[in-house]
């Protein structure tokens, strides 16, 4: 019993890995520019095929792919925002969702045609391959538990993204000028700062923790045309619950999620529709959502 | 001091959206004076300050900004403040979720700067004393102190005070006017739009009104204050 219930707590915290640096990124952008970014998505999906490619090139490698991706993606999150999500910030949300749907749109069409419509292999590294003897180290277990080694990696990078991202909003001056600007860009403007082009940087580190997600996160999902879509509604849904724009609250909801998927695993008519249930019934009682700040998206 | 305008406004048009608000104003003001911006709700004065600190809204369709030489027209807001323009918005704009002290770092984040740390903590100790807590828990008149300290954090030389004793009590709004008078003292040049006519012609030298997004008398703060007829006509006062 203690086992089945640890290894669903376990499950469910590594589903949460995967949704908190798909929404972190989700609502960084949400928060900063006000832009609902329904590309976000196909970011992930574009990432996870880099990672593939990179990771098996000849060229390449899985080292190679853990650093190139992310770098990577930011320079497609520093092009998209200059050449594209700029020219909508101040175009209802409405417009937006329609430029970055379609953009999402595109790229999953062109992936489709690059490498067909089928799921792609992608194998996990040497060092991260095989499985986890729990009862070795947590003695509260019940005989033999084994769980993944990389899905224990994929949660530990998560954490440290998280920690990461984090540490630089709350202790640096990047930091406070995003977080500032989260709350009154027009006023740091004001201040002489050019609060354009630290968004276009923030936009752009948004894109790259999804490119994250995605080089991490591609071998416990699937790697296909459809994966941005899977992850882009419960990840959109988990802004929502964690109150839109808020840091705090994305992590917080994305473990309620993931937890909450897990542990209703086992009735799947339940499976399929708690992610919606629990988003109604939070914000039925907290409409701006968990950690929701007034003033954002009213 | 030189005679020449050190700041000039010259037929500027401003509109917010459709709606045609300053409709040609033009002024001057020499280094180191204030000018008292005065009108009835709805005149156009805080559209006039705005678009003087180059905010996005209101959109200047027509007209020229000058400070020092510079023209401001074709400026962005960051590029206005950086030419040295310093708005204290009317709801003063204090940044929520960082402390007192971050909001006066942030001032300084972009040249060019003002005071420091050591020098705005010795004129406001309040401010020292809430060093750390959050701006927006400040009262009303600390807020306001907060706001006017951090236009000095910056380095200044237009300084645009719109309403700042709006919604203050008496006793705070004589400590905010004690804070204004140094700032003339140490030769700011200023605008100050205030509903509080009498208060804001006392501290400045010249004065305009404004109705209908014109200008309708330009003179000398104390021609206004002296001229019971043209304050009850415009000023209600």
């Amino acid at each position: 019993m203690i086992n089945s219930i640890f290894l669903q707590f376990l499950t469910g915290i590594q589903l949460g890995a995967i949704y908190v640096l798909i929404s972190l990124g989700l609502a960084l952008i949400f928060g900063t520019l006000g832009v609902v970014n329904f590309a976000h998505g196909a970011m992930f999906m574009v990432a996870a095929y880099l990672g593939v490619v990179i990771s098996q090139a000849e060229w390449g490698g899985w080292g190679m792919a853990i650093v190139l991706v992310p770098i990577i993606l930011f320079v497609l999150g520093l092009a998209m925002e200059r050449g594209l999500i700029r020219f909508f910030y101040t175009r209802p949300h409405t417009d937006q969702i329609l430029v970055t749907f379609g953009l999402a749109i595109v790229l999953q069409e062109a992936l489709k045609w690059g490498f067909g419509a089928n799921n792609l292999p992608f194998a996990t590294p040497d060092w991260g391959s095989g499985i986890m003897r729990l009862h070795d180290y947590l003695p509260f277990l019940e005989g033999f538990v084994a769980y993944p080694k990389w899905r224990l990696i994929l949660t530990a990078v998560s954490l440290i993204t998280v920690a990461g991202l984090f540490a630089l909003l709350q202790f640096t001056t990047f930091g406070l000028v995003v977080r500032a600007g989260m709350r009154d860009s027009e006023m740091l403007r004001l201040l002489g700062i050019n609060i354009s082009q630290r968004f276009a940087i923030v936009f752009a580190l948004g894109v790259s923790i999804a490119g994250i997600a995605g080089v991490w996160g591609g071998p416990v999902t699937q790697v296909d045309p459809g994966i941005g879509m899977v992850f882009l509604v419960p990840s959109f849904l988990v802004v929502v619950i964690g109150g839109m724009g808020s840091l705090p609250g994305a992590v917080l909801a994305s473990f309620i999620i993931g937890l909450a998927i897990s542990f209703s695993a086992t009735i799947p008519a339940l499976a399929n529709i708690i992610v919606y249930l629990i988003a109604i019934l939070i914000l039925l009682f907290r409409p701006r959502g968990l950690m929701g700040q007034k003033g954002v998206m009213e | 001091m030189s005679d020449q305008a050190y700041f000039s406004v010259s037929d500027l048009h401003a509109y917010y959206g459709e709606s045609y608000i300053v409709q040609g104003i033009s002024f001057e003001i020499k280094e180191g004076e204030i000018l008292a911006l005065l009108g009835r709700n709805g005149a156009g004065k805080t559209t006039a300050l705005s678009a003087i600190a180059r905010m996005q809204d209101p959109q200047v369709h027509k007209g020229t900004i000058t400070l020092d030489g510079q023209d401001l027209t074709g400026m962005k807001p960051f590029e206005a403040a950086r030419a040295g323009v310093q708005l204290v918005p009317e709801d003063r704009r204090i940044i929520p979720g960082i402390t007192v002290e971050e909001n006066l770092i942030i001032s300084q984040i972009s040249e060019p700067i003002g005071w420091d740390l050591d020098r705005i903590y010795d004129h406001f100790p309040k401010l020292r004393e809430r060093r750390s807590q959050e701006g927006v828990t400040l009262s009303g008149g600390e807020q306001q102190m907060l706001a006017v300290a951090r236009a000095l954090a910056r380095g200044i030389k237009l300084l645009l005070l719109d309403e700042p004793y709006e919604g203050l009590a008496p006793t705070i709004v004589k400590e905010i006017e004690g804070i204004v008078r140094e700032i003339k003292e140490m030769g700011i040049t200023t605008i100050i739009v205030e509903q509080n006519a009498v208060a804001a012609l006392k501290l400045s030298d010249k004065a305009i009104i404004m109705e209908s997004g014109e200008i309708v008398y330009a003179g000398t703060a104390q021609e206004v204050l002296d001229n019971k007829e043209l304050r009850e006509q415009y000023l209600a006062i």
